[in-house]
């Protein structure tokens, strides 16, 4: 095992609920990049994409800044995060902290009120950036021992995970706005063909689906429809809320348009955990996707071979 | 008309108010940008809702500009922003169009111009349980946001819903027993009180001018 590099770990409220699925497959295929994950201790949650309209802005932006404050307590090591929601806000808040006076200021004597104090000198980092800055493609390659031949996969890549973030802490982009490969680019590592899939960064509502799915089915059926004509086997992604809303939509999207939808929704994680040769359920955690990834599994029994690296 | 009424009474009131523009430019974040937008509607063409609200951003930052504080605070554009970021990224003045539309839903909130929208209640629910227990608990907020509509239309968003909830349960993703918590909520709520009050006092400070 080559060197591993230690990440301060946020794994936000979706990993105790919705998205446990990626929490547990992300802290399966961690060791095996060489990435070591140290919880942020009592985290909290990052206030998502609504908590503002109730809380107020200072409010919300203290959340995260006791997390990252938490965070410092761990030592310098990067923040990492693998939700979109938790990542726009935690990086957001630590830029600001980072580049405005006033921020800091203001965010510090709220911390102050439980005698906690962050500066700005942490780096907040989504998981699939590190992936692809510090563990690299082709490491993610070698590890592959039950390549995923045949599996056709739509990447869809979601909006919060590249925006407006695309330039990351570390300096330098990951990807782009609007044609991110970086998710295909799993997929072909993984060995599974990545199916020409338009709608990688079209919207899935977001939380207005969550609480307005009436406003936003259309938007859904888009992402869902484009798949299933592309042929695929099965849509991945990053973002627990895009997960979700496009797995646990469908019925409704049937109902509604008359369509007959079934098409499994994953994690990147998922597909590494299977490809990586682990266990579909206690590591790959397939048995959580409502609609079950069937030829995953079958892939997931098939014996494997020898990692290259 | 807008002159002499602005003439007339300059102080402006709730409907219409001059010195509206002037108040989110110094006090929303990011509004500083807003007299920079050149009207070319990149934004609400890239929104993905676009079509499903009554005016877009384009021109709900001209409206501001005009001072129609009512009009703004219960357009439909601030609640129906799905935060995709699409916007942002392509503004070519570089306003950071999201963010500001998710202050003006504060301040709707926050001066009463909005107090049924959905969005609304249902930042109420997501709050509570962020200040009662430091985490979101999915069950919890949907609960009581459906409940926020009474009981009858709450029982009926629920049942609506079941299905979606036992496949969540069933798929372990939904738990049954206590809600997950921080250990350090006094902490956490001590920050929160300690943010509101800083920001009440420097809104003070600030003024409306």
């Amino acid at each position: 095992m080559s060197e591993s590099k230690k990440y301060t770990y946020y794994p936000g409220c979706s990993s105790q609920a919705s998205a446990t699925h990626l929490d547990r497959s992300l802290r399966a295929i961690a060791p095996k990049l060489g990435i070591e994950l140290e919880e942020i201790d009592d985290w909290n949650c990052c206030g998502a994409s609504v908590g503002h309209v109730e809380g107020g802005a200072l409010p919300q932006t203290a959340l995260s800044g006791r997390n990252l404050a938490k965070a410092r307590q761990k030592g310098k090591s990067d923040v990492l995060t693998a939700c979109a929601a938790c990542y726009l806000n935690t990086h957001g808040v630590n830029e600001k902290i980072k580049n405005d006076v006033r921020t800091r200021q203001r965010v510090n004597e709220a911390l102050d009120a439980a005698e906690l104090n962050y500066d700005g000198d942490l780096n907040v980092r989504h998981a699939c950036e590190v992936l692809v800055n510090d563990v690299g493609i082709d490491k993610i390659k070698a590890k592959v021992t039950k390549p995923l031949t045949g599996l056709k996969v739509a990447g869809y890549v979601g909006c919060q995970t590249v925006r407006p973030f695309a330039a990351t802490a570390g300096g330098g982009n990951y990807d782009t706005y609007d044609q991110p490969e970086f998710l295909d680019d799993f997929v072909k590592a993984c060995g599974a063909d990545a199916v020409d899939y338009d709608p990688k960064t079209s919207c899935c509502g977001g939380s207005v689906s969550v609480y307005s799915p009436d406003k936003t089915l259309h938007l859904i059926k888009k992402i869902v429809e484009a798949a299933v004509s592309a042929g695929a086997d099965v849509i991945a992604t990053p973002c627990p809320l895009c997960q979700q809303n496009v797995e646990m939509y469908q019925d409704a999207i049937n109902k509604k348009f008359r369509t007959n939808f079934n098409i499994p929704v994953v994690f990147y994680s998922q597909l590494m955990a299977v490809a990586f040769g682990m266990d579909a359920s206690k590591d790959a955690a397939l048995d959580q996707n409502m609609i079950k990834p069937l030829k995953l599994v079958e892939l997931a029994k098939k014996d494997g071979t020898e990692p290259t690296g | 008309m807008n002159a002499t009424a602005a003439a007339a009474a300059p102080a402006g009131n709730r409907i219409y108010d001059l010195n509206f523009a002037r108040w989110v430019y110094r006090n929303i974040d990011g509004g500083d940008r807003i007299p920079l937008c050149m009207q070319c509607g990149m934004c609400s063409g890239s929104c993905p809702i676009g079509t499903a609200m009554d005016h877009g951003p384009r021109k709900l930052f001209m409206m501001i500009r005009a001072g129609m504080k009512e009009a703004v605070l219960t357009s439909d554009t601030i609640w129906n922003c799905t935060q995709c970021y699409n916007c942002v990224v392509r503004c070519p003045r570089q306003i950071p169009v999201t963010g500001i539309l998710q202050s003006l839903a504060t301040v709707a909130v926050k001066e009463g111009y909005a107090p049924k929208q959905p969005t609304a209640r249902f930042s109420k629910a997501f709050w509570f349980s962020v200040t009662r227990f430091g985490r979101t608990d999915e069950r919890l907020v949907t609960a009581f946001y459906y409940f926020s509509y009474g009981l009858v239309e709450g029982i009926r968003r629920g049942l609506e819903n079941l299905p979606i909830a036992l496949r969540m349960l069933k798929s372990r993703r939904m738990h049954l027993g206590a809600p997950h918590r921080v250990k350090g909520t006094a902490d956490l709520r001590a920050i929160l009180a300690k943010a509101e009050e800083i920001e009440a006092r420097d809104a003070g400070q600030e003024g409306r001018s």
